[in-house]
């Protein structure tokens, strides 16, 4: 299935290393890419393939050392400090294997501190009820299960309406049924808000989901391939 | 040596923690240094005291007597008690110093002629003895000679009783009876315009007028001996040659004024060190407990490994010890630089040879005991916390904090504030205690720094009120011995002088019941506007011809009040004695005494129509007229103007004071800049990955940091206020506590103070919040988000 091709992100050569001399990691080795709007891609590979690396720096939380990294016509690469923080204000929603739920704020609270700040946010409770908690408003991180902060944690990063989702092993911490309600929670995202969506994982059968699937490996991608057909994840078994 | 693997770890974690180290160590380096200075003064003031008063044969009793032939001085002797005794000529004169228009007066004591006094030697400082064959060689007291720049050499113009005659100044001088040399009728050393003339006892007895008697003894009393029997024994003797009443040591003013010292010393050494050790107590628990809890998978391991809860608990208490160790070290260090400060200060002050800090071992064997202890205490908890962890549980990742909702009313009202507020106002509820001690600990900051600074403005305010609401006069003269009430038509034709009121003063002894006390009456008459005396509202008080007007320090001592009768007896003249009604009770801030209307003062004591000393009004033209007016007149044996009594007390009370007030701004400061920096640092720690998310949320470092600043920022708040209330509490328990026989110090307040500490421990504050502030923009984004809490 192809959607119409304005891509959110174009990578030219985009490289990254740590350390320097002997000691130097090359984390990303020459990345050439374009992402579609609304696309929903599934990253996969094995660790220190360069896979969180990329969702980083296409986040905004790491600077690459070498090529390009647009998003739309902003170089992520050279933007200034204080447009980096302003474009992940604005455009891009984080998921982490670990939730990082703010302990001392509610569900609602926790979305309701990005929505306070996004220029167009749906209501917090919308986000909420959007990821299955529309009865779990007012707990505290510590009354809900992993499952359910983990969504909290998604409905926190789609509810301020982001151009781009990514996600980092969002399922790792949890076990399959719980994962299954995480992924439909991302899927809905993606589908009902034409968010452009970045999902890292270990698991091959996830990649069933996406639109295409990136295979990474020691700093290059290895393979794009596209699925002829999403599978939705209440369908998938590992 | 190999250390051990656990010790290299504490190595290492020491190093991470070193601000957090030397935040804790600071704030028990204060309490410490505190200790030092203030117990090591105050033994070294002491020893030296003793040593000198010990060596120079200080007198333990001394009386006064109108004239007693030689002989009587084998008789008394004879008197139970009596160790040694010096019989001696001694009394005022006045001496004319070159290129000085104001007098200066002299206590002049006799010297025997062939040996040294028996009681209150005197020390040679420099030149030489007199020469017994010479009457005009004398020594002079070393305080007044560096005042006026006297050397040997230098001449003296005299009016001793009357006459005038050259001084011959062969030796500088000191003694004990005059460590804190005192005009009579004043209540500080000035030494530029009083000194202490010792001269041969035949050539003074000749100038006195009393050859071949003595007017004075000081007596030494036997190890044991009662010195009341002893006083009641030499008054019985001395009573038909007119004797003016013995006294012990507690009246003789040097002595008092370093018992005064000496007190006040013991009252800082148990007051301030504890407030500082207190604060280090809390900081110490706040921050190993967040080490317990960050190394609590550490734990879990070490304890999987086989190492035993005595081991683990060593392990966390050696952090302890060594923040301890630390502060005691660089207590002990600034507690000797101040102690030396300090015993410069008083070597000017009191004239004790050899006076210099010098702190035994005890006291810092004590310093480092006190430091150790506060800072196990303050580990106590958290190494408790290691020790009962069990190691499955402590393997396992933590439970998230569980936060809950505040109170009802705090939700409504934190309803409309936005969702960084709510985490710090969540915060602050969650941990109340933490908060509560960050809150004690900037409170007791600004206690301090307001209290320090009340003292100067309490000192300030004695000096303002004393010489200028209570004493009105330009000058006091006073007269060579009580003189007949016509001298004030005299006085009151003296060049420029515009009003004049009478004194009378005397020494009596005030019974109540059991108790007894020596001290000043003084008579003034009714309405007297040189000299008034004060209630609490600087409202005068009239003294009245009905009844006895106390102070309250005197009226405490016979523990009588308004109403009761006191039994007042003069120690010489009549010794008339009567029965008088407390009809007041008043609170001068200094040296009270007790107080009669003029005349029936006079009726009480059988002695009509005497006084003692004139108060004056003048024209400030006059004063070298006057001045010079006065040397040549006999009867008065000294005049003192209020403006040079008034500076001399100013600079005295500065001297010390300028230097402590600073010292305490910067103790403070260390005080609410490490209880913030700690304070902070937890936060910041257990919020890292919270402040880390809302970075990654897209929020600015500046929005990042108001999670963190208004943390401190909302306890900052709530410190202010209490802590001025605190202060204010602080600071007139604190007057009250210094309190002594000569100095009542009033608690006044002073917005300034309070303003000015504020902003400096705001600023203290602020300064170590942003301190911590930094780590935020250091924050590693991607590795926090990536690790588990």
């Amino acid at each position: 299935m192809s959607r119409e091709h304005s891509p959110v992100f174009r990578l030219v050569d985009l490289r990254k290393v740590y350390g320097q001399g002997d000691a130097a990691v090359h984390a990303l080795r020459g990345v050439d890419l374009e992402i579609a709007e609304g696309e929903l891609l599934v990253l996969l590979g094995p660790s220190g393939s360069g896979k969180s690396t990329l969702l980083n720096v296409l986040g905004g939380l790491d600077r690459p050392t070498g090529g390009s990294c647009f998003f739309r016509d902003i170089d992520l690469a050279s933007a200034a400090d204080a447009d980096v923080t302003q474009y992940r204000r604005q455009h891009v929603g984080f998921v982490f294997q670990f939730y990082n739920l703010i302990a001392s704020l509610t569900a609602q609270e926790n979305v309701e501190l990005v929505t306070e700040v996004a220029p167009e946010p749906m209501p917090a409770s919308e986000a909420l009820e959007l990821v299955g908690l529309g009865k779990r408003l007012h707990h505290f991180p510590a009354q809900l299960s992993g499952g359910e902060q983990q969504r909290v944690a998604i409905a926190r990063a789609i509810a301020k309406r982001p151009t781009v989702l990514l996600c980092d092993e969002p399922t790792g911490a949890l076990d399959v049924a719980t994962g299954v309600h995480v992924l439909e929670a991302i899927v809905t995202a993606n589908d009902k808000l034409r968010t452009t969506t970045l999902l890292i994982t270990h698991n091959a059968d996830i990649a069933r989901i996406g639109d295409r699937v990136v295979r990474f490996a020691d700093g290059h991608i290895r393979s794009i391939d596209p699925n002829a057909q999403r599978i939705p994840p209440a369908e998938l078994s590992w | 040596m190999r250390l051990a693997t656990l010790d290299r770890k504490l190595l290492r974690d020491l190093k991470r923690l070193r601000t957090q180290a030397i935040a804790v160590s600071s704030v028990l380096a204060c309490g410490v240094a505190l200790f030092v200075m203030a117990t090591g003064m105050y033994d070294s003031l002491e020893r030296s005291r003793d040593t000198y008063y010990d060596s120079a044969r200080m007198a333990d009793v001394a009386v006064s007597v109108v004239r007693a032939p030689d002989p009587v001085a084998n008789d008394l002797a004879e008197l139970p008690g009596v160790n040694a005794l010096e019989a001696r000529v001694s009394g005022i004169g006045l001496l004319d110093l070159a290129g000085k228009s104001d007098p200066v007066s002299a206590r002049l004591v006799s010297l025997p002629a062939d040996r040294h006094p028996r009681v209150n030697d005197v020390l040679l400082r420099a030149g030489r003895w007199p020469d017994p064959t010479r009457d005009n060689e004398v020594l002079i007291n070393e305080a007044f000679a560096e005042a006026n720049y006297l050397a040997p050499g230098a001449q003296l113009r005299a009016l001793i009783y009357g006459r005038y005659r050259m001084l011959d100044v062969v030796g500088i001088a000191s003694s004990p009876e005059f460590v804190f040399a005192v005009a009579p009728g004043a209540m500080l050393p000035e030494p530029e315009r009083f000194g202490v003339v010792w001269m041969g006892r035949e050539a003074l007895g000749r100038a006195f007028n009393v050859d071949g008697a003595f007017n004075d003894v000081v007596f030494r009393l036997a190890p044991g001996a009662d010195a009341r029997e002893t006083i009641f024994a030499i008054d019985t003797r001395l009573a038909r040659h007119g004797g003016r009443g013995a006294y012990a040591r507690d009246r003789m003013l040097s002595a008092q004024f370093l018992a005064d010292e000496l007190s006040s010393l013991r009252t800082m050494a148990s007051i301030l060190p504890p407030i500082f050790l207190l604060v280090a107590v809390f900081l110490l628990n706040v921050s190993l407990s967040r080490l317990v809890a960050t190394e609590r998978s550490n734990i879990g391991l070490l304890k999987s490994f086989g190492y035993g809860n005595v081991s683990i608990a060593i392990h966390y208490a050696k952090f302890a010890i060594v923040f301890a160790l630390l502060g005691a070290a660089l207590g002990v260090l600034v507690g000797r630089y101040l102690g030396g400060y300090m015993a410069a200060i008083y070597t000017k002050i009191y004239r004790i040879p050899n006076l210099a800090f010098d702190a035994k071992l005890h006291v810092y064997v004590w310093a480092v005991a006190v430091s150790l202890f506060a800072a196990l205490l303050g580990a106590a908890q958290a190494v408790m916390r290691a020790v009962r962890l069990p190691p499955a549980a402590a393997l396992a990742p933590p439970a998230p904090v569980s936060f809950g909702r505040l109170g009802q009313g705090i939700e409504n009202a934190a309803r409309n504030l936005d969702g960084k507020t709510r985490m710090v106002a969540r915060r602050i509820a969650r941990f109340p205690r933490r908060s509560a001690t960050t809150v004690v600990g900037i409170m007791l900051a600004l206690a301090l720094l307001i209290t320090s600074q009340h003292f100067p403005i309490s000192m300030n305010h004695i000096v303002d009120v004393t010489f200028g609401v209570a004493q009105r006069m330009d000058a006091t003269l006073t007269f060579a011995e009580t003189a007949d009430d016509r001298i004030l038509a005299e006085v009151g034709r003296l060049p420029g002088v515009v009003s004049v009121e009478p004194l009378r003063a005397a020494e009596v002894v005030l019974t109540a019941g059991s108790r007894k006390r020596r001290d000043t009456l003084m008579g003034l008459t009714e309405g007297a506007y040189l000299y008034r005396l004060l209630d609490q509202n600087m409202d005068a008080v009239d003294v009245r011809p009905d009844g006895i007007t106390l102070s309250q320090n005197l009226a405490n001592k016979l523990g009588v009040r308004v109403g009761d009768v006191v039994s007042v007896q003069a120690t010489d003249g009549h010794r008339a004695r009567a029965d008088l009604t407390v009809v007041a009770v008043v609170k001068p801030y200094l040296a009270g005494a007790a107080y009669m209307e003029l005349d029936a003062f006079s009726r009480a004591l059988r002695e009509p129509g005497r006084v003692s000393a004139a108060y004056v009004l003048m024209d400030h033209n006059a004063r070298d007229a006057l001045n010079r007016e006065v040397k040549e007149t006999p009867m008065i044996a000294g005049v003192s103007f209020l403006d040079n009594a008034s500076a001399s007390m100013r600079k005295m009370l500065n001297e010390g004071s300028g230097f402590f007030a600073y010292m305490f701004v910067v103790f403070s400061c260390l005080m609410a800049g490490g209880v913030a920096y700690s304070a902070a640092r937890v936060t910041f720690a257990e919020q890292e990955r919270d402040l880390a998310t809302l970075r990654v949320l897209g929020f600015s470092r500046r929005e990042v940091s108001y999670v963190l600043l208004a943390e401190i920022g909302a306890l900052l708040l709530i410190a202010l206020p209490a802590g001025a209330v605190l202060g204010a509490l602080l600071s007139r328990w604190l007057m009250a506590q210094f309190q002594t026989e000569l100095f009542t110090f009033p608690y006044i307040t002073q917005a300034s103070a309070y303003g000015r500490s504020a902003l400096f421990v705001a600023a203290a504050v602020i300064g170590a919040a942003l301190a911590v502030r930094r780590g935020v923009d250091r924050l590693d984004l991607v590795g926090v988000l990536k690790s588990r809490e």
